[in-house]
């Protein structure tokens, strides 16, 4: 690498004077490491939403519908150019990332391992996901000490607000109807839980703390997962769809056993065998779901077939 | 009738309703081509474009319009034409729209 990097004291004094950190020449190499770990995350998430989402938008009711479903995937597929393009500013080989890695070596949700079998399912995951987005996002947005994505992130906000009210006005359009809202509480009942895993172990089993020390984002998984709830349960109660979740004083209260057994085949959680460990959890994540090779072969043949 | 004294509210609750994707008002956009008021029916009465046939967001500013435009004293209805002819371009976008989506890296 042709540019000398900063020493750590130097990299924590600049932040802490509330410079924001513009490039390798102001990293230390542990900076480095976890701000290439979280920006992997983002684009990788970014980037997996969109053959999960045009699966889905295939059931669209209309042409419209789709011209939408279809917009949205554009703007994921934008948002995720952004990430690798920072990724490729800091040295990583963004071809190997996208068109070569190995589908078990992607870093997005579990969630988006699933398939979305129908237009119920894609606007419920627009409702859900795309607001699991729009928390952990935003909070980079607002607290990040890397400044180029800081700034590019501006357009992305906006973006991922279009697609959770997408979601939400075909929710509210389609729950009157209770055949209707029957298909969105099956969505529901499995994708409520799996994006409130979505944020992660909670603070007190959490492994890296440097997201936090170096300001990569503001709030902790516990913190981003509160908030979720706060937008997405009073939004259930509001049109009819029940979750495992009510609020007590300023907090939510999940009122299923967290973590749980998933039964990705089924798309059913196994709530009748009681709590599980975090390490049960993590070994699925790991194994990943069942679209996982599915989803990035799609995104690396046509580099396949050039090559 | 453009001229009723309700109109020119009718267009300053608009510059209240952003583009879903872009943080810049609809006037702002160019999207909205006339704004009328009829008063013996309580009726604003809109001609719209959208910035391309294949809008993804067609619905939803509609939406948008709708909602705001019913919090206003006197309008109980609001009727909405879409219309292609102008056709909408970038000329249409004001400056401080211009400024807006520069800041946000989107380039006109």
């Amino acid at each position: 690498m042709a540019i000398a990097m900063n020493s750590e004291a130097l990299t924590l004094q600049r932040i802490k004077s509330g410079k924001l950190v513009e490039g390798l020449e102001h990293m230390s190499p542990t900076y480095l490491e976890g701000i290439k770990r979280i920006l992997t995350v983002s684009a990788d998430t970014e980037l997996i939403s969109a053959p999960a989402y045009f699966r889905a938008a295939q059931d669209a009711p209309s042409l419209n519908a789709f011209g939408s479903a279809i917009s949205i995937v554009q703007d994921e597929l934008a948002h995720a150019h952004i990430a690798y393009r920072l990724l490729e500013d800091l040295g990583v080989d963004k071809d190997w990332l996208i068109y070569q890695r190995p589908a078990g070596e992607w870093k997005y949700p579990y969630a988006f391992d699933m398939p979305l079998d129908s237009w119920h399912e894609l606007v419920v995951a627009n409702a859900f996901y795309d607001q699991a987005g729009y928390e952990l996002l935003s909070d980079v947005y607002h607290s990040t000490t890397f400044g180029p994505w800081k700034r590019a992130l501006a357009k992305v906000d906006k973006e991922e607000t279009f697609h959770l009210r997408h979601g939400q006005q075909w929710i509210r359009r389609l729950a009157p109807d209770p055949a209707e809202r029957a298909k969105l509480q099956r969505a529901a009942d499995w994708m409520f839980m799996l994006t409130v895993e979505w944020f992660g172990l909670p603070d007190s089993e959490k492994r890296h703390t440097e997201q936090l020390d170096y300001g990569f984002k503001g709030r902790t998984n516990d913190q981003l997962r509160q908030a979720w709830m706060a937008k997405v349960v009073p939004f259930c109660e509001e049109v009819g769809l029940r979750v495992p979740a009510h609020r007590e004083g300023d907090t939510y209260v999940i009122d299923v056993p967290f973590p749980a057994t998933f039964d990705a085949s089924e798309k059913y959680w196994r709530f009748e065998e009681g709590q599980i460990g975090w390490d049960q959890v993590l070994k699925r994540w790991k194994a990943r779901g069942p679209m996982n090779a599915e989803f990035v072969a799609s995104l690396q043949r046509g580099w396949n077939a050039a090559t | 009738m453009t001229d009723h004294p309700v109109v020119a509210r009718l267009w300053a609750a608009l510059q209240e309703v952003e583009d879903p994707e872009i943080p810049v008002s609809l006037v702002d956009m160019g999207l909205i081509l006339s704004v009328d008021y009829l008063a013996e029916v309580k009726t604003a009465k809109l001609r719209i474009t959208y910035t391309a046939m294949g809008c993804p967001a067609m619905e939803m500013i509609q939406d948008d319009i709708r909602q705001r435009l019913l919090r206003e004293a006197g309008v109980e209805q609001v009727d909405i034409t879409v219309v292609w002819d102008p056709v909408w371009t970038s000329t249409r976008l004001s400056p401080l729209a211009r400024r807006r989506m520069a800041a946000i890296g989107l380039g006109v």
